[in-house]
C-alpha cells in the first residue's frame, strides 16, 4: 500500500512515496517549481513510479501540501505545510523541539511539545526578506553560485552590516557596498547573518531544543553557522532538509490509510 | 449572509438581516431626514466619545471610521505609507470628500487615542471643524477622572454653542438611557454565541450594527434578530467548528476579510472583545446617578483600550469572556502599524498560555494580497486544535 505527500512550494516540487504500513519511504524526487504547476507534479509523480517500476494502482492515498497545494486536483486531502513539517521532522529528529524553516518566499519557527505537536509557530509577513529567495537575489547580483555562497562567507573576516531586509532595498544596498569596495564574502557573510537575524527575532521567548534547520535554504552552507551564531544554540540541519515537508504529508497520508482500513 | 432570520413573517416590512444588510443606506436616508427637520451630525472616531453628550445636543452621532481600501492612495499623498490603515482610510474619504456622512458633519470630535490619528486630525482640522477631546492615559491615576469629566464638560459647552442648546441633566439621563438599551439590545444578540451551537456566525453577528445610534428601527430589528435566533426553530449546527476569541482593533465595515478568512477554514468567532464587538456595550452608563457627567465619564474611562497604561482591564476582560465564551484559541487583529496593540499583543499571548489556548498574531491591512498567507496561519492554528488535520477536499 503507497501512500504519497507532495509539496508543492515556492520554487520546487517534492514528492515522497512511502509504505503505508512499515512507514518507510520508498522513493523521494524534486522538480522546479514553473508556471504549469499540476503538469509538473504530474511528470514528476509519474517519472517516481515508472523509474522505480510501481504501479500507481496501489496508491491508497496522496496529501498535498505547500503554497500550491489546492490545485493538485488528484490530491485526497490538503495540509498545511506546518502540520507537515512538524510531522516530518519529528519522524527524522523525534528530539527537535523547535524547528526552523526557510524556504524560497517564507520563512517559518515551529515550536513543538515532546510528542512532536504544535505547540506554536510564526512566519514571514508579506515580503520576502529573510528566505531562500532573498538570497538567490544576492547571489546573482555578486555574480556567485547559491552553492558557493556558505564558503565564501566563511572567508569573511568584517561581515558587513546589511540593514535592510527588503529584497528590493538590500539589493541596492548591495550596489552601494560594492561601490564603496566592500569585499564579496564580507558582503555574503553580512545578508546571512542579516536572514540569521531576522529569522530569530520570529522565534518564540520559550522556544525548546534542539533546533531543527529545514527547507532549500538549510542546504546552502554558512546559514547554519550564521543561525548558531545569532541564536547562541547549536542547530541541527535535518536530513533531506528540503523534503521534510513532503515526508510529513506523505506520512499523514499513511496514517489516514492505514486507520481507514481498521 | 445567512437565511437565520430571513425568512419571517414580517408585517411590518423586512427581516432584520435585510435590513441590517443595508445599514449605510438606511443611515443615509436617515441622517438626511434628520437634517431636513433641522438637526445637526456630529462626528465620531473612537468610542471613548460618549454618543449620549451628542444626542442630548439634539444631534445625531455617526461613526466615521473608514474601512476602504480603495480611500488609501489618495491619503498617501499626505500620509505616511507605514500607518493604520484604519486612519488611512478615514483620512482618505476626507481628502476625497467621498463620505457622504463626513460631508453632512456640522463638528467632527477627535479624540487622542493614538498618535497617528492625533496627528491626522490635525490636517483634518485645515479644513474641518474638529473638536479634540483629550483623553488621560492612566487610567487608574487619582487625577484621571477630574481631568476626564472636565474634558468632557468642555466638550458638552462647545456643543451647546456651537447648536445654540441647552444641554440638562435631563437630556443627557434620556440619551443615557437611549444608549444603555442599544448597548442591552447588541449585547443580547452577541450573548447567543455563548451556546455551544450558536445560531449565527460571527460574521453574521457583526452585521447587526449601525454606524448611527438611536435610530428606533435598528432597535426594534435588534430585538427582532434576538427573538428570531432564540426560538430554536432557526437552529443551525455551528458545533462542529472551532471557537474563536477575536482581539484586537475594531473591524470597521468593510474590512471585515480576515473575519471572512476565518470562518472560512471552519472557525466560528464566537467573540470579539475589539471597539467593533463587546467592548463598547460590556458596561452600562448608571443611569440613575444625581451626576450623570460623571456617570458617563465613569463607563467610557472604563474602556480598556491599548492606549491606556497600564491597560490592566483589557486582560481582565479577557479572562471573563475567555470564561464565558469557552474559545479555543485567540487570534488577534492588528492593522499594520497600530503600536499600541501590536505590543500589548505580547501580554495577550501570555494570558493565552496562561488560559492554555493558542494564540495567533495576525498584523495586516485593507489590502487583500496577503490572504493566502494570513489563511495558511489560520488554516495550521485549526490543524493544531484539531489533531485530525486532513481536509478533505
Amino acid at each position: 500500500m503507497i501512500c504519497a505527500g507532495i509539496d508543492a512550494g515556492s520554487r520546487t516540487i517534492k514528492i515522497v512515496l512511502m509504505d503505508a504500513e512499515t512507514k518507510t519511504v520508498i522513493t523521494k524526487g524534486l522538480i522546479d517549481q514553473g508556471v504549469e504547476q499540476e503538469k509538473l507534479v504530474l511528470d514528476l509523480y509519474e517519472r517516481l513510479f515508472r523509474d522505480n517500476h510501481l504501479n500507481k494502482e496501489d496508491v491508497h492515498r496522496i496529501v498535498a501540501t505547500g503554497y500550491g497545494r489546492k490545485i493538485i486536483n488528484f490530491a485526497h486531502a490538503t495540509i498545511t505545510e506546518i502540520t507537515c513539517q512538524a510531522v516530518g521532522v519529528h519522524h527524522l529528529l523525534p528530539e527537535a523541539m523547535t524547528i526552523i524553516d526557510i524556504g524560497g518566499q517564507d520563512s517559518k519557527i515551529l515550536h513543538l511539545d515532546k510528542d512532536g505537536k504544535i505547540r506554536d509557530f510564526s512566519m514571514n509577513d508579506r515580503c520576502a526578506g529573510g528566505t531562500g529567495h532573498f538570497l538567490e537575489v544576492v547571489a546573482k547580483r555578486l555574480e556567485v553560485s547559491i552553492e558557493s555562497l556558505g564558503e565564501m562567507a566563511s572567508k569573511s573576516k568584517t561581515p558587513a552590516a546589511i540593514s535592510s531586509m527588503c529584497v528590493v532595498f538590500a539589493e541596492t544596498e548591495i550596489i552601494g557596498l560594492l561601490a564603496t569596495g566592500k569585499k564579496r564574502e564580507d558582503i555574503i557573510a553580512g545578508i546571512q547573518r542579516a536572514i540569521a537575524q531576522r529569522v530569530a527575532a520570529m522565534s518564540c521567548h520559550n522556544g525548546g531544543f534542539p533546533i531543527a534547520f529545514t527547507g532549500g535554504v538549510a542546504m546552502i552552507s554558512g546559514m547554519d553557522t550564521a543561525l548558531q551564531s545569532v541564536l547562541g544554540h547549536n542547530v541541527i540541519v535535518s536530513p533531506y532538509p528540503q523534503m521534510t515537508c513532503a515526508l510529513g504529508a506523505a506520512i499523514m497520508a499513511s496514517s489516514e490509510s492505514v486507520r481507514a482500513r481498521l | 449572509m445567512g437565511k437565520c432570520c430571513s425568512n419571517t413573517n414580517q408585517p411590518a416590512g423586512i427581516g432584520p438581516v435585510e435590513w441590517f444588510g443595508n445599514m449605510i443606506d438606511n443611515c443615509y436616508e436617515y441622517a438626511l431626514r434628520s437634517r431636513s427637520e433641522g438637526k445637526h451630525v456630529v462626528g465620531i472616531m473612537c468610542e471613548y466619545t460618549p454618543r449620549e453628550l451628542i444626542m442630548a445636543a439634539g444631534a445625531l452621532p455617526v461613526c466615521l471610521c473608514g474601512g476602504s481600501a480603495e480611500m488609501i492612495p489618495f491619503a498617501e499623498k499626505h500620509l505616511p505609507a507605514n500607518l493604520c490603515p484604519l486612519i488611512k482610510s478615514t483620512y482618505g474619504y476626507h481628502l476625497q470628500k467621498a463620505n457622504p456622512f463626513l460631508e453632512m458633519a456640522d463638528m467632527i470630535v477627535a479624540e487622542t487615542t493614538c498618535d497617528g490619528k492625533k496627528k491626522m486630525y490635525e490636517l483634518m482640522s485645515e479644513t474641518r471643524p474638529v473638536y479634540v477631546l483629550e483623553l488621560p492615559q492612566k487610567p487608574d491615576d487619582s487625577d484621571a477622572m477630574k481631568h476626564w469629566i472636565a474634558e468632557l464638560c468642555k466638550f458638552k459647552t462647545r456643543l451647546e454653542e456651537r447648536f445654540g442648546v441647552e444641554i440638562t441633566d435631563e437630556k443627557i439621563r434620556k440619551a443615557i438611557q437611549t444608549m444603555n438599551r442599544e448597548r442591552y439590545l447588541r449585547r443580547q444578540l452577541a450573548e447567543l454565541m455563548k451556546s455551544e451551537s450558536p445560531p449565527l456566525r460571527g460574521r453574521e453577528l457583526l452585521e447587526f450594527k449601525s454606524i448611527i445610534s438611536g435610530i428606533e428601527t435598528d432597535f426594534d430589528k435588534y430585538a427582532e434578530a434576538a427573538r428570531i435566533l432564540k426560538s430554536s426553530a432557526n437552529a443551525v449546527d455551528n458545533s462542529g467548528r472551532i471557537r474563536v476569541l477575536m482581539t484586537g482593533v475594531p473591524i470597521v465595515h468593510g474590512a471585515e476579510r480576515v473575519l471572512d478568512i476565518i470562518e472560512s477554514r471552519g472557525g466560528l468567532v464566537v467573540c470579539m472583545d475589539n471597539c467593533t464587538g463587546l467592548k463598547p456595550i460590556l458596561e452600562d452608563v448608571d443611569e440613575t446617578s444625581t451626576e450623570p457627567m460623571v456617570a458617563l465619564a465613569e463607563k467610557y474611562l472604563h474602556l480598556p483600550c491599548s492606549v491606556m497604561t497600564k491597560n490592566e482591564r483589557r486582560l481582565e476582560q479577557l479572562r471573563r469572556l475567555a470564561a464565558q465564551y469557552r474559545p479555543q484559541c485567540i487570534i488577534e487583529l492588528i492593522w499594520q502599524a497600530c503600536i499600541t496593540y501590536d505590543v500589548e499583543s505580547y501580554r495577550i499571548r501570555q494570558l493565552a498560555e496562561e488560559l492554555g489556548i493558542p494564540y495567533l498574531k495576525i498584523e495586516t491591512d485593507y489590502s487583500p494580497s496577503d490572504s493566502a498567507r494570513i489563511s495558511l496561519r489560520v488554516e495550521a492554528l485549526f490543524e493544531t486544535i484539531n489533531q485530525e488535520p486532513c481536509q478533505e477536499k
